[in-house]
């Protein structure tokens, strides 16, 4: 076996816990979001209503479901179920997040991103700081794409039902 | 054929079926694991939906006692009679609120004794999760309407902020916002009103109004219908307040 073979069979090895990591990571990342907001869900509709992308009964509506789906995907992610789908549908909503932000950007608005808050009007002097919520939303997208790619991992559901060890 | 050919030959049988059943097992297990996580989904969208629903119930006009001498559809206290409106969005505990009051409160008390102004002051509670679970934004805000209802508003609303509790902490309790009102001449209608937390509702009732015309932060300040804000979405200077009341006088 030469030396280029013995890396590239390291690295499959690897791969597994590579993407247990980015497994876990991201899960986290939902339920803390998400549990973050459930506990008041008005103040949830409120901050989806800053961004000014939607009517105030919508708004309530997306604040009220959007946690709840966080938890889920948080969930799933966790155990580790159907964990490509699982990873697609985290990416399809931090890009929905990522565009929010931008608008609010574009727009001028003056808002909390409420990424792991109840968010709102910035008010008293702060600022909001759109860029490193855009960079941070890009780096879970990231642990999102990892998984796309490389879906299996260790103590997952998935390698569960498939019998892996 | 030899017997080694014929044992290698049911060797590849055998990998080929097993490969198959591998392959099947896979495809069951995508299929099932996929159904799993769309049900996850469907049923957390629904229990968001459920959850709303049920807190909407809250707000129902049968639910909701609106205090009797509120304005603008019921969702604020007016002091003063002058020609230009002021409309004050306010949480009792919105630290800011209350820098807003000291700094600009004397101001607007002249204005409504020149008779220029008609302060509209709406109570709102977005700040109820910074009290420990104790939603004193709304239990503020509820006893501040039966204050208003037994004629003492601006009275109650100054010594509310003049004790403002810290922003996080539990706010101040039921007993003491009694104690407070009693200290402003409030009496026992105003007792039974915050112990039945009579104009909670209305509280939840008015802050979705606040929201649903396109506010997010308190205080929020308009003078006749125009948002009055300093540089970046900070608190307006008491000149900057000023200006914008003597441009709406023309």
């Amino acid at each position: 076996m030469d030396l280029k073979q013995q890396q590239s069979t390291r690295l499959t090895a690897a791969w597994p816990w590579i993407s247990t990591l980015a497994r876990l990571g991201l899960a986290a990342v939902f339920l803390i979001s998400g549990g973050l907001k459930v506990t008041d869900l008005a103040a949830s509709g409120r901050a989806v209503n800053a961004y000014d992308l939607m009517s105030w009964e919508t708004a309530k509506v997306v604040g009220a479901v959007q946690p709840f789906l966080e938890i889920a995907v948080g969930l799933l992610l966790l155990i580790g179920i159907a964990t490509r789908l699982s990873a697609a549908i985290a990416a399809v909503l931090l890009v929905i997040f990522i565009g929010g932000i931008i608008s609010a950007w574009a727009r001028g608005l003056q808002i909390d991103c409420g990424c792991f808050s109840k968010g709102g009007e910035l008010t008293g002097g702060r600022t909001a700081e759109y860029g490193l919520d855009i960079l941070r939303d890009v780096g879970f997208l990231v642990l999102a794409g990892i998984l796309l790619w490389k879906p299996r991992s260790k103590f997952s559901v998935d390698g569960l039902l498939l019998g892996e060890r | 054929m030899s017997k080694g050919d014929r044992d290698r030959k049911s060797a590849q049988a055998r990998k080929i079926v097993e490969a198959q059943k591998a392959a099947e097992r896979r495809r069951k297990v995508t299929i099932w694991t996929t159904v799993a996580v769309v049900a996850v989904l469907v049923i957390a969208g629904g229990i968001g939906w459920g959850v709303l629903a049920s807190q909407n119930k809250k707000t129902e006009a049968s639910q909701v006692t609106t205090p009797s001498v509120a304005v603008d559809e019921g969702t604020a206290f007016a002091v003063g009679t002058g020609p230009v409106t002021v409309d004050l969005y306010e949480d009792f505990m919105c630290p800011i609120c209350n820098q807003f009051e000291q700094q600009t409160g004397p101001t607007i008390k002249q204005m409504v004794t020149d008779k220029r102004v008609t302060v509209r002051y709406h109570p709102v509670a977005i700040l109820d999760e910074a009290s420990n679970g104790t939603k004193y934004s709304t239990r503020s805000g509820g006893a501040a309407a039966a204050a208003a209802v037994d004629g003492k508003f601006t009275e109650y609303h100054d010594v509310l902020y003049a004790n403002q509790p810290e922003e996080g902490s539990s706010g101040l309790t039921d007993a003491k916002l009694i104690e407070l009102g009693k200290s402003v001449g409030l009496g026992a209608s105003f007792e039974t009103a915050v112990n039945d937390k009579t104009y909670d509702n209305w509280m939840t009732k008015v802050t979705d109004t606040f929201a649903s015309r396109g506010f997010n932060g308190t205080p929020t300040i308009v003078v006749n219908g125009k948002q009055v804000e300093g540089p970046n979405n900070t608190l307006p200077t008491t000149a900057v307040f000023e200006q914008a009341v003597q441009a709406a006088e023309g």
